[in-house]
């Protein structure tokens, strides 16, 4: 291992620190190694620790039978001891707020308090709110569900968001639970019981948090009492001083600061959500330069701060770079030092960088290093500017779209103020293509256009079904399900008495729709229109025919579909149908509104809906039942023949302005790196050129998935333990994965180069 | 002016090898050398070529009843070719619905060429690549290659020939003025050898590796301006086991670049054998005498790259590409 910069300088300024890693990259030394800071002893233990409960199960996500990986924030210890007392079970379940208050109060309020040795950042928790309250809907509001699901649209809500933790870094939970307070009494003098009664749930629940911090300060007290190392003493000590602090009141220290955040997260966990968390950069900014500046925080400590909070919290999403309200670069110190935590540890993670043209040139070269080095798909890189145009295109103004942020698999928001349901919403444009199929048969459509003109009516049909659905919900989700935590660090919910997830809330309630299966639709429509429509080769209804019966008896036919031009291929016939299916589905569903009077919009992703083809079938694009279908907007696998550029090049052909991301998945052979110098500057030159092309989103693993296979075989091999990938939005140690998402992984396209 | 057209083999995207920084390579099809070890036999006749996968046959003998000439036949329900009745008619490829049969190579205009390899052009721009045309020989196609890469410049894409070296004077300099760089294959010094091995001698090629040398010298000795283009030269000599990637030969081509090409040779590849191309012999229905062969072992090479040193090659231009064997 290189060690390009010892971390015994740790009076070194960052500035020195980032001109060394300059002629360390321009003198063209390659940065093979895995981690270029070296660990102390005590991180060293800390990420042991981490990896160990990681690697055990205790942090599985998902069911023990169909694992979703390892990323949970709690850690497995059983059931929750005090289940049969929760308010909502002793006193009776009832759909409110207030009630929804006590029960998280009630929990957090039970949560035991752990303080491990060598630990600066603390906390943990081990049980959510799905665990231990009823999420149940009405059977009326399920019957919608199942009729809108037979039509391709589906998606039980639960919070897929982000918080503004400015709010309280700025306020402290103190000064929240000022507000909620107030306005509560407001809302009392008013004669609005209802607003009161959430009110008082919020007020619950903050002072379940400051109630919890404050148990650490304590028992960290007594911890120090008894400690007899002096440096595990002082340890305690400054845990007890900052927990008492910030328990109440607004971080001072860059410290606090990281401690604060790693609380406001894993209470915001609690409920158990997909959230993302907002810009840590512009979160840290002053509190690390005034700590800086005070003398008090050496580089070494500012990363190990972050990687102790990323150790426990397992990687939340985070975003660096971006723009500020001028449109000025974003990027600043911590920028830096966040990627730096994440390169001290490796392991696994969630932070997106958002380029644009003017992002600082040696962050961005250092963000490719990183990825290059780590091989791990971290950072994400996404384009900001394209985000920024998605939010503003879809109405949210210049002052508020600025600030938007990466914050999940393939999604952006704005922090506090948008609620966008996302990453729930399912449209599988499959049903409605099959619905055309028949209905083109049965009416014998004789040309493409007017299959196509059939094609929108369907997609029109499901559109409407999903929003039916999504309705039916919103009237309810208030009540059944408030996001009562993240409420609390929005612009709004305190104020008006209104959770973020019920009208008005927050001020942007976009739906975003996940969209399943358009490139197979693409191929299939492409084929169709060939030979069908052109060569007048087939009949519609023998299409039909053919994937009713997996095509069964007609293999030669077969061979017709599956060998006509596939999309990811930058061919221009057959990627213009793809782009002319994004563009139906970002016209009828941008002409459709929610409850809250808000469009539905568009993601060009599916997080899982493409590893249960069997509930699909067969499809005209030759797909055999059982075959998965394409990842989001990545070609269906096995038909990207042309290289990475082609396929990037179909992928950038969508105007992603008017979607809700779309990611490109790379996954890269080691080996076209061998003998190269400077790999980072691949990554770099390539996913400039994707974005100015038009692309959004980059999730890149170079990894040899003839390795992957054998860890498959032995997931007990230690070799293949620590191995992280990226799944489909979010990154998982691989052998913590279902068998059928390693499966999917391993038979994606390796590219052997560009 | 007929509109021209050229014959391709294939066209490879995100080349790294094919010359500087991430290229798109033509192949063209055409050679008039015969090297026994060729990699893209699909690619030495000018005209198209039919060729049948294996992989990818389902045996449904739609090729056999579309055949008009008795060139595929089922003797006993499965597919039997003869190649010397095909009149590349081309029926079978259209009567298969899994493009196990197929035509070894494509025909493109010349609009339609530059509108493939400008797909690329901003990862040209951003890695320092470009568009190389190689082969087959693509001095066979000369008219069309001079416009083609003519046209290229203008759209402010660099170009790379690379090349046998085997063609008419006349060929090579009506492109070199389109041509930025130069790959230049010495494939044996030993000119009896290099008749034996691929059918012609290689004073016409030597002559030819001169002219561009000339031209290379002229063109950068004048100040870069506006406008103004060099030209780089990159040899490359394919390591083929027992025929070129003998001490002798190594020796013998380091030493003659070193005296007679020293200033103007940017880099020497030698380029490892592999026998990738088997499954091409196998499609076109032909042995390959290589066919045995596996990759080299890296202390053949190793040893090679001493002889080419000793023998007065410059360890900064020398380069070993291509997998080796492990041991
Ligand atoms: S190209 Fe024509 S002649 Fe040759 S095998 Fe095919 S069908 Fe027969
Ligand atoms: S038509 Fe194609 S798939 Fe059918 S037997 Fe001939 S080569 Fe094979």
């Amino acid at each position: 291992m290189t060690d390009i910069i010892a971390d015994h300088r740790v009076s070194a300024t960052l500035t020195d620190e980032r001109a060394a890693r300059d002629r360390a990259s321009r003198k063209g030394v390659v940065m093979q190694a895995p981690l270029q800071f070296r660990q102390s002893v005590r991180i060293r233990r800390l990420a042991q620790r981490s990896r160990e409960l990681a690697i055990s199960g205790k942090r599985r996500l998902g069911t023990e039978e169909a694992p979703l990986g390892d990323h949970a924030c709690w850690i497995h210890i059983g059931p929750f001891p005090e289940l049969d007392q929760m308010p909502s079970r002793v006193n009776g379940y009832e759909a409110t707020g207030e009630s929804w208050g006590r029960d998280y109060a009630f929990l957090v309020d039970h949560f035991p308090v752990e303080i491990h040795r060598d630990e600066r950042i603390v906390g943990e928790i081990h049980w959510e709110m799905h665990m231990v309250r009823q999420y149940e809907w009405p059977e009326r509001v399920k019957e919608v569900g199942r009729w809108a699901a037979e039509l391709g649209a589906s998606g039980y809500s639960s919070l897929h968001t982000c918080p503004d933790l400015a709010i309280g870094l700025s306020q402290g939970w103190g000064g929240i639970l000022k507000r909620i307070k107030e306005s509560r009494q407001k809302y009392l003098d008013l004669d609005h019981p209802e607003k009161a009664s959430y009110l008082l749930g919020m007020q619950l629940i903050c002072e379940s948090v400051i109630h919890f911090i404050e148990r650490h300060a304590e028992q960290a007290l007594e911890l120090a009492a008894a400690e007899t190392d002096a440096w595990q003493k002082q340890t305690y000590l400054r845990i007890a001083r900052c927990c008492a602090h910030i328990a109440r009141h607004p971080p001072r220290t860059y410290y606090e600061g990281v401690q604060w955040i790693h609380f406001a997260v894993m209470m915001d966990r609690v409920v158990g959500h997909g959230n993302g968390y907002g810009r840590l950069d512009l979160y840290l900014i002053d509190l690390y330069r005034k700590t800086k500046s005070d003398g008090e925080l050496s580089d070494e400590e500012a990363r190990e701060y972050l990687a102790e909070m990323f150790l426990k919290l397992r990687g939340q999403f985070f975003s660096l770079g971006g723009r500020d309200a001028a449109l000025k670069d974003a990027t600043n110190e911590m920028s830096f030092v966040v990627l730096e935590a994440y390169d001290l540890i490796g392991d696994y993670n969630n932070l997106g960088v958002m380029w644009h043209p003017d992002i600082d040139r040696d962050f961005y070269n250092y963000a490719c290093d990183v990825l290059a080095r780590h091989g791990e798909s971290i950072p994400v890189l996404v384009n900001y500017d394209l985000m920024r145009e998605a939010e503003l295109r879809s109405g949210i103004p210049e002052e508020d779209a600025w600030k938007v942020v990466y914050s999940g698999c393939q999604w952006f928001c704005i922090p506090g103020k948008e609620y966008c349901d996302q990453d729930v919403n399912s449209l599988n444009i499959l049903a409605p293509m099959k619905r055309t199929l028949a209905s083109a048969a049965a009416y014998e459509i004789g040309d493409f256009e007017g299959f196509y003109a059939l094609f929108e009516e369907e997609l029109t049909a499901t559109a409407e079904a999903l929003r039916t659905w999504k309705n039916t919900q919103y009237e309810l989700l208030g009540s059944l399900w408030p996001e009562m935590f993240t409420s609390m660090n929005s612009h709004g919910p305190i104020e008006r008495g209104v959770d973020m997830v019920d009208n008005r809330g927050v001020d942007y309630q976009y739906t975003s729709v996940n969209i399943l299966g358009i490139p197979n639709v693409a191929d299939a429509f492409h084929a169709i229109k060939r030979l069908v429509f052109e060569q007048r080769r087939y009949t519609l209804a023998e299409v039909e025919a053919a994937i009713e019966t997996n095509w069964v008896g007609r293999e030669p036919m077969r061979q017709r579909f599956l060998n006509e031009d596939k999309f990811g291929n930058d061919q221009d016939d057959v990627d213009a149908i793809f782009v002319r299916i994004t563009e139906s589905l970002a016209r009828i569903l941008g002409s459709l509104k929610n409850l809250r009077g808000q469009e539905f919009r568009a993601s060009l992703f599916h997080f899982q809906g493409h590893l249960t083809p069997e509930t699909i079938g067969a499809t005209p694009d030759g797909r055999l039942a059982k075959e998965y279908l394409a990842h989001g907007i990545n070609p269906q696998v096995g038909r990207a023949t042309t290289g990475l550029l082609a396929t990037a090049n179909s992928i950038a052909k969508v105007d992603q302005r008017k979607f809700q991301g779309g990611p490109m998945q790379v996954e890269l052979q080691p080996r076209f790196f061998d003998g190269k110098e400077d790999i980072w500057t691949y990554i770099r030159d390539f996913s400039e050129v994707f974005f100015r092309k038009g692309g959004i989103q980059i999730n890149l693993n170079i990894m040899d998935l003839n390795k992957l296979r054998d860890a498959m075989q032995h997931p007990e091999n230690p070799d293949y333990q620590n191995i992280i990938v990226r799944v489909t939005g979010y990154a998982s140690r691989f052998i913590c994965l279902s068998r059928a998402y390693q499966k999917e992984f391993v038979e994606r396209m390796n590219f052997e180069g560009f | 002016m007929a509109t021209l057209t050229c014959q391709t083999i294939e066209i490879s995207r995100g080349t790294t090898h094919d010359g500087p920084g991430l290229r798109t390579t033509v192949f063209l099809k055409g050679c008039p050398l015969r090297c026994l070890w060729c990699q893209n036999p699909e690619g030495i006749p000018v005209a198209q070529g039919v060729w049948w996968e294996a992989r990818k046959c389902i045996g449904c003998l739609s090729c056999v009843a579309a055949c008009p000439t008795g060139a595929l036949q089922a003797p006993h329900g499965e597919l039997v070719r003869d190649p010397t009745g095909c009149t590349i008619c081309g029926a079978c490829v259209e009567a298969c619905p899994s493009r196990a049969m197929a035509l070894t190579g494509r025909e493109w205009t010349l609009d339609a060429l530059l509108h493939e390899v400008l797909k690329d052009k901003e990862y040209y721009q951003a890695f320092g690549g470009g568009v190389t045309v190689s082969g087959g020989e693509p001095l066979g196609q000369a008219t069309f290659v001079a416009e083609f890469l003519r046209r290229l410049q203008k759209k402010g894409v660099h170009t790379a020939l690379d090349t046998c070296g085997l063609a008419p004077e006349s060929a090579l300099t009506s492109i070199l003025p389109y041509t930025d760089h130069v790959l230049f294959d010495i494939k044996l010094l030993d000119s009896e050898l290099h008749q034996r091995v691929t059918g012609h001698g290689n004073d016409h090629i030597l002559r030819n590796l001169s002219i561009v040398a000339e031209t290379l010298r002229m063109r950068n000795a004048k100040p870069p301006s506006n406008g103004y283009r060099t030209l780089q030269l990159w040899i490359r000599t394919p390591l083929i086991p027992n025929t070129t990637a003998t001490p002798e030969n190594i020796g013998a081509i380091s030493t003659y670049i070193h005296e007679h090409l020293a200033d103007v040779v940017e880099r020497w590849e030698l380029c490892a054998f592999n026998s990738a191309c088997k499954q091409k012999y196998d499609k076109l229905g032909s042995p390959w005498p290589y066919a045995d062969y596996d990759l080299m072992d890296q202390a053949t090479i190793d040893s090679l790259r001493e002889v080419a040193l000793s023998a007065g090659s410059d360890p900064d231009t020398l380069v070993v590409s291509g997998l080796t064997a492990r041991s």
